[in-house]
């Protein structure tokens, strides 16, 4: 039986033997490309495509073609574990994007064992570390933070009684849990009337909004990605619940629930983290030239963020090569090092209008998010940028 | 020499692994745990012809129970008790089904893998819930197994060590037992086979084996994560031995073999046809449609087509008429 | 007040759950099979119609139109895939329903990925009021078209020359060959019929939720339901489906939150996850030990 192996490892052994040819730039990174939250996967492609458009206008880095690989995730942690491990062995990557807050967790140890410096695009808080863990990056406010402001947001407008509703995975229980154990609720003085926890891939959650409506609750906060909201939504529209009793996270910003919904999510509140698709930006007029010769997956929020998330990466491992004299870095770990600490050093980043400038000494560059509403079928924003506590 | 063979692969494995990068290392290591569940749910499904859906949830109860021994420090030991603890639940799965067979067996057993999923999902204290449980790289004999090169060694010797007990197992009048069994329970009565003890010991030796692979798996993930022992894993391990052959023990390892293996070739080649999203989509066409194309054309397995090809027919009781 | 909201939502799964396993029992009382894939039919049904309506057709058209196709994927299934394996034992026919399942999730992934579609709203929408309870129409209309096709198909199989062709070739195949009945024809009906239905389902599940492959997902929720109901009995899966419907509600909306304030009041446990996924199988584990027939099945009816 091992002459059946003998073939792929020969095929994985040659990969592995060029890579190690000339100097590359390699960026490895995995999203959700089909499973459970694929409909918010636009963040993978964004940053895949912005390596691509720095290749098509710039050459790359340094002249360097930046070998940048989509890998799919599934949503599933043995195999995201498993990509993982390709890619830092095999491809040799010099930055890694991970998905899911589950694998960002379980590889916090490896990570910084590796000394590879790894983009996550969870918020979880657990997450955010510089000292312990000095090689786990994210973009944006944590999902604490985003609750804590999505609740603020309520009490402005009157609410008092609050219920969060979260998925059974490591992304929905645990930002709950730290709201519940630290009482940030009652801190922000409000009543913490019932937390509901759902299967992350249900599709009738009607039983559990009867068991909402009965808590009369003032709003009701969503730890869950679109998939569910959209589940969530349309079976409170069946009891008579209306969508602006609810707020959801910043995975909540998608064309697809107005489109599915139509009146039953008009008046739905979401945490929105970066200027939205469409509006002239920098930014946007770089992804417009790119979209001339290149298909864009998703257009929508997140691939804004992926863009973003493009730049940053860019940026560091340009910062790196310029440091080791303008030339690409021949020792992997040496590189990895340097981009690391290229990473952590940005300051006062531009990032073309997506967002406000970026430092990121604190591991996730920026602290600032607004409420955005569904009105006329569109997102638009409810409030004003806000910066947001530095809570975790 | 067709003896020796197993054992020769095996040094094979020993001799080249150092030399190959962690990525196939770790194929190598996933392997051989697969093979080890295959193993045992071979003998569970294959040789003794009970049909279960609760192996993925059973390789969940050895990674969680290996891993809280592991974590406590107890070197090979959490290996065994890890074994012992999945073997316990095997039988408790098991023998209240005593009176059933067949098909309701299975949805029993189909119960028993959402009930302990909900379980891993649940019971906090134990299990650390949805966050899974973090296992330390254990030490095997005071040696750290913390390196993909270890755990490939490592899962290579155990895996030798239960092919050789499994072997031993079928050639033994248990297994000759559990042959009989399958056929049908009621001439194995006729014949003075005990069949409750029978079922009692097949729960709990391949409830044992199952343990230790799961052990394995969270010793080489570093992680027991409730989501990772579904009931897709349940089918896997069936597909694994329907490709490689029902009632064979050299089909449980070509099974495997497969099931590590063809997702990578397929990925491999998916990424140089630029399929993209496409490739988990391939992926599962060609297992179903395998699946599919082995149960109505070779339903003994890959292991029947080596033998065809070679004009004898050495798989062991792998009859399929009932 | 609440306990009746429960209820309506409650039958209303409950009637989608009734339809998936009718189609199961179909099967098995025709061919002894357990179709492993029927959750698959339910998807693709909902998949087909919708390619269906993107091409262009009306509802009136592709509804239809789908349902009729999906009853031909389930006669070329029964005879391209079942029929070979006449012979080989039931462990191998399950799994290769296992097999056909896994096989188109993947063809439906690799046409559509994994977004979820939107599906046109064939039903109205309003909001509508009994007394208190709510209820959208769209799934007013669901359960209703689930409930009177299970009382349909049962009435056929009772009291139509074909039914009867139907249960006596379920009943036993030597017989009914004997008195001239094409009883692989017969086989190939019920595979016809239990896939229509399953696309019907889908459609129904499409017009509530969008499609999406995770629909293949209720094929699982039938196997308490046909184990509660009786394996071969009909409305048995009518009244089981209905039955864990309910049960599924109440459990959401009343157990749950009981357990969980007193656990919380008592214990440092805070939530008891998501146990409307175990409790089914819960009372699958129950009636297996203490009445393995179920509701309405036959002693002595395992096949194996």
């Amino acid at each position: 039986m091992k002459r059946l192996s003998l073939a792929p490892i020969a095929l994985a052994l040659g990969l592995s033997f060029s890579a190690q040819a000339e100097p590359t730039i390699t960026i490895c990174e995995w999203g959700t490309i089909t499973g459970a939250d694929a409909l918010v996967n636009g963040m993978a492609y964004g940053a895949r495509d912005y390596f691509e458009y720095l290749n098509q206008t710039k050459g790359g880095i340094a002249g360097v073609k930046i070998n940048a690989l989509l890998l799919d995730g599934r949503y599933k942690l043995d195999e995201e574990l498993k990509i993982y491990r390709r890619c830092v062995s095999q491809e040799n990557a010099v930055v890694i994007g991970g998905w899911s807050t589950g694998a960002a967790k379980a590889l916090r140890a490896d990570t910084t064992k590796d000394q590879v410096p790894f983009m996550t695009q969870s918020y979880s808080s657990d997450l955010l570390d510089p000292e312990k863990l000095p090689y786990m990056f994210m973009a944006g406010p944590t999902y604490e933070q985003q609750i804590i402001l999505g609740l603020n947001d309520a009490k402005k407008r009157g609410a008092r009684r609050v219920v969060l509703m979260h998925a059974d995975n490591e992304y929905g229980r645990a930002p709950v849990k730290v709201i519940r154990e630290e009482k940030a609720v009652e801190k922000l003085g409000m009543e913490l009337v019932d937390v509901i926890e759902f299967k992350y891939d249900a599709q009738d959650l009607t039983a559990q909004l009867i068991r909402v409506k009965e808590s009369k609750p003032d709003v009701v906060y969503i730890q869950s990605s679109t998939n569910q909201t959209i589940v969530i939504l349309r079976d409170a529209a069946k009891i008579g619940l209306k969508p602006d009793l609810f707020v959801g996270n910043f995975y909540n910003i998608n064309p697809a629930i107005p489109e599915q919904l139509k009146e039953s999510a008009e008046g739905f509140r979401a945490v929105q983290l970066y200027t939205n698709w469409g509006v002239d930006i920098p930014a946007m007029r770089q992804i417009n030239e790119f979209s001339k010769k290149n298909k864009i997956e998703k257009q929508d929020i997140y691939y804004m963020k992926g863009w973003l998330e493009g730049m940053v990466i860019a940026a560091a491992i340009e910062n790196a090569v310029k440091a080791n004299g303008g030339k690409v870095p021949e020792d992997i770990s040496a590189f990895r090092k340097a981009t690391r600490d290229q990473l952590a050093a940005l300051k006062n980043f531009d990032t073309g209008g997506i967002s406000p400038k970026l430092n990121y000494a604190d591991h996730r560059g920026f602290s600032q998010a607004r409420m955005a509403i569904i009105k006329g079928g569109k997102y638009i924003g409810a409030t004003d940028w806000l910066k947001l506590a530095d809570d975790q | 020499m067709k003896r020796y063979l197993p054992y020769l692969l095996f040094i094979a494995a020993l001799a080249i692994t150092p030399f190959l990068d962690r990525f196939v290392q770790s194929l190598v290591y996933n392997f051989a745990i697969a093979a080890m569940a295959a193993l045992a749910v071979n003998i569970m499904i294959g040789f003794a012809g009970q049909i279960t859906f609760a192996a993925g949830a059973l390789i969940g109860v050895g990674a969680y129970a290996g891993g809280l021994l592991g974590n406590a420090g107890l070197d090979v030991v959490s290996l065994l008790g890890a074994g012992l603890v999945t073997a316990a639940i095997s039988v408790f799965i098991g023998l209240p089904a005593l009176r059933l067979r067949g098909l309701y067996f299975a949805m029993s057993t189909l119960a028993a893998q959402f009930i302990l999923e909900y379980l891993f999902k649940n019971v906090d204290p134990v299990t650390n819930g949805l966050s899974g449980l973090l296992i330390e790289p254990p030490k095997f004999f005071g040696i750290a197994i913390d390196t993909e090169f270890r755990t490939a060694i490592a899962a290579l010797i155990l895996l030798l060590l239960v092919w050789l007990a499994c072997r031993n197992l079928t050639q033994s009048q248990l297994g000759r037992a559990f042959l009989v069994m399958r056929e049908s329970e009621i001439v194995a009565k006729g014949m003075g086979i005990n069949v409750p003890q029978t079922k009692f010991w097949c729960f709990a030796l391949t409830g044992f084996l199952m343990g230790i692979a799961g052990a394995m798996l969270g010793f080489s993930t570093h992680i027991a994560n409730p989501e990772a022992f579904g009931i897709s894993l349940s089918v896997d391990y069936v597909a694994m031995m329907i490709i490689g052959g029902l009632g064979s023990l050299t089909g449980s390892l070509i099974g495997a073999a497969f099931i590590t293996l063809m997702p990578e070739i397929i990925q491999r080649i998916g990424e140089h046809l630029h399929l993209g999203s496409r490739i988990f989509a391939v992926r599962e066409i060609i297992f179903g449609a395998l699946i599919m194309l082995f149960l109505i054309f070779e339903p003994r397995g890959i292991v029947a087509l080596f033998s065809s090809l070679k004009g004898n027919n050495q798989t062991p009781g792998a009859s399929t008429a009932k | 007040m609440i306990s009746m909201q429960l209820a309506v939502a409650g039958i209303a799964i409950g009637s989608v759950y009734a339809l998936i396993a009718l189609g199961i029992v179909l099967i098995y009382k025709a061919s002894g099979v357990v179709n492993f894939a029927q959750g698959g039919y339910v998807m693709c049904g909902a998949y087909v119609t919708y390619a269906l309506l993107q091409a262009g057709l009306s509802p009136f058209i592709a509804i239809p139109l789908g349902i009729l196709l999906l009853g031909l994927l389930g006669s070329a299934t029964e005879y391209f895939v079942l029929r070979p394996m006449l012979r080989a034992p039931v462990v191998a026919v399950m799994m290769v329903t296992l097999g056909i399942l896994i096989t188109m999730r993947g063809v439906v992934l690799f046409f559509y990925g994994s977004d979820t579609q939107p599906f046109p709203r064939v039903f109205p929408t309003g909001l509508m009021s009994f007394g208190g309870v709510m209820i959208t129409s769209n799934y007013l209309i669901a359960a209703t078209a689930s409930v009177l096709l299970v009382v349909a198909f049962i009435i056929f199989y009772q009291r139509t020359t074909l039914g009867l062709m139907q249960r006596a070739s379920a009943d036993n195949n030597k017989a009914a060959l004997a008195i001239g009945i094409h009883v692989s024809n017969q086989i190939n009906l019920a595979w016809f019929l239990s896939s229509a239905l399953a696309g019907f389902g889908g459609i129904l599940l499409a017009t509530l939720n969008g499609v999406h492959d995770s629909l293949a997902d209720i094929g699982l929720i039938a196997f308490p339901v046909i184990v509660l109901g009786g394996l071969s009995s009909l409305g048995g899966a009518l009244l089981a489906g209905i039955l864990l419907g309910l049960l599924e509600s109440f459990t959401n909306g009343m157990l749950a939150p009981t357990l969980e304030m007193w656990l919380r009041a008592h214990t440092k446990i805070y939530s008891v996850g998501a146990i409307q996924q175990v409790i089914p199988y819960a009372v699958l584990v129950l009636v297996l030990f203490g009445r393995p027939q179920g509701i309405f099945g036959k002693r002595g009816a395992e096949r194996v």
